[in-house]
């Protein structure tokens, strides 16, 4: 149970973008485009269908996974579910954003995406409990057996998202 | 009603004043609040992009937890609340991927079934409790103008979320209403405030504050009211990056629902919890009142 996409899985997420017809209400509807126009969900399907190829050129990561895209879209395409595949590819390749190795990092540690040792005590201060932590065992195992800490380290080994 | 409560990471690790005003105001309402050792939910635009099957067997060991307990899960953050829902859809739909899920689950002693509900509280007060039954419980209205911002994952997916029409909400402002205070419309009510792409592309993320706050700003709004911590914390601190970046001015104070409504409610032990807010507001502890008012809002301790 790894995350390694087969070709049918591939073609089966091609196959679903297929009935765009380039609108571009996801476009007009994208706060990212709004703000940094070479950032283009009609353009990134269009070169999918195109190409018939997947691949994460690094602009995935822009996106703000708010979901209006895929709220709008009249054909029903999920470009929620597009995104997570293409950036699931582009973690696969290693160009995740820095910051996102060391929150699994965070979670494979402690649970929860908290660094700081400090924290229970700003609870302390509203007079609010501990939080219950899960077992640093069970989470591991969790995380090796979906193949997280394998991806994890690809990126230490590069100095990233490491202790 | 007793719940599984999930506060999420960022509210009980970065606002546990605004989970404090949550565990205030729940006694209220008759509902108990029961903590167990949850994971992160997890984070979908992290954790869901770096694996979509961790993402997916770290949630569903969450709600498995709460199985146990046989308990529904309340959650308080919109992020956690749409990591759930979107898991437990992809779950219940989807036989394969329970069936892979539960072999994980299996070797940590657990298992998803898909028995307990997920909601948040914006469900549980305006849906199961009801504005009329919160308006009774209101001592002192609160006679604010303010924008309500559901956030992103309140509202969508809306197939699978449920909670309100994700284009033009009208609940979160009929829960503001009954506190007495009134809420504008405004332009791009339901557009993101940012922090999705903060991590990626921090430019651009403030920039879309940006744009989302200088339409909240032309209705010239008291305060901003929200139901999740992270846009909590984008609009809060995220304001004074963007006044930095771009020379606007703006100085607009931040309140989660909750906080709002124990003030109403007149429940004692607000005043240190609006005093962490870092953009001082109208609903303060020693505060002149509200604006054109006079009336004082400050809460008892």
């Amino acid at each position: 149970m790894t995350d390694t996409k087969t070709p049918e899985e591939i073609e089966s997420i091609i196959e679903s973008i297929r009935p765009c017809f380039q609108c571009g209400i996801c476009a007009s509807s994208c706060p990212v485009f709004r703000v940094a126009p070479e950032i283009n969900p009609r353009h990134a399907i269009d070169e999918i269908v195109k190409t018939g190829v997947i691949e994460p050129d690094g602009t995935e990561w822009s996106c703000a996974y708010c979901l209006m895209c895929e709220q709008r879209c009249p054909m029903g395409v999920s470009l929620a579910h597009l995104l997570v595949a293409v950036k699931n590819i582009s973690t696969e390749k290693g160009n995740a954003p820095e910051g996102l190795p060391e929150i699994i990092h965070s979670i494979l540690s402690t649970g929860v995406i908290a660094q700081d040792s400090d924290l229970d005590k700003m609870r302390e201060k509203y007079d609010l409990p501990p939080l219950k932590r899960p077992t640093a065992k069970e989470v591991r195992k969790v995380l090796e057996l979906t193949g997280a800490t394998d991806l994890l380290e690809l990126y230490q080994s590069k100095g990233v998202g490491s202790d | 009603m007793k719940y599984a409560f999930f506060p999420g990471c960022t509210m009980a690790y970065r606002l546990p004043f605004v989970e404090k005003s949550i565990r205030l105001v729940a006694p209220h309402f008759n509902i108990e609040l029961v903590d167990l050792p949850f994971t992160c939910c997890p984070e979908p635009n992290s954790v869901r992009s770096f694996s979509d099957e961790t993402w997916l067997a770290l949630a569903a060991r969450n709600l498995a937890l709460a199985e146990k307990s046989k308990l529904d899960v309340l959650t308080a953050c919109t992020g956690c609340h749409e990591s759930f829902m979107t898991a437990k859809h992809e779950l219940d739909t989807h036989p394969d991927r329970k069936d892979a899920v539960n072999e994980v689950l299996g070797e940590i002693g657990m298992e998803y079934t898909g028995v307990s509900a997920v909601k948040h509280m914006h469900q549980v007060l305006f849906d199961d409790i009801g504005p009329e039954a919160i308006a009774e419980k209101v001592k002192r209205p609160l006679e604010l103008r303010v924008v309500t911002h559901s956030g992103c994952h309140m509202l969508r997916p809306e197939a699978i979320l449920q909670i309100d029409d994700c284009e033009a909400p009208v609940k979160f402002d009929g829960l503001v209403e009954v506190l007495g205070i009134e809420p504008l419309e405004y332009m791009d009510k339901t557009m993101c405030c940012g922090t999705g792409t903060r991590r990626a592309n921090r430019e651009a993320s403030f920039a879309i504050l940006r744009e989302k706050m200088t339409s909240m700003k032309m209705v010239n709004p008291d305060a901003a009211v929200v139901f999740c911590p992270s846009c909590f914390i984008s609009f809060e601190s995220g304001q004074r990056i963007v006044n930095k970046t771009f020379g606007t001015d703006f100085k607009l104070p931040v309140y989660y629902y909750t906080e709002l409504l124990a003030v109403a409610l007149e429940i004692p032990g607000m005043v240190p919890i609006i005093k962490a807010h870092r953009v001082k507001g109208p609903v303060t502890a020693s505060a002149p009142g509200v604006p054109g008012e006079g009336r004082p809002v400050e809460a008892k301790n």
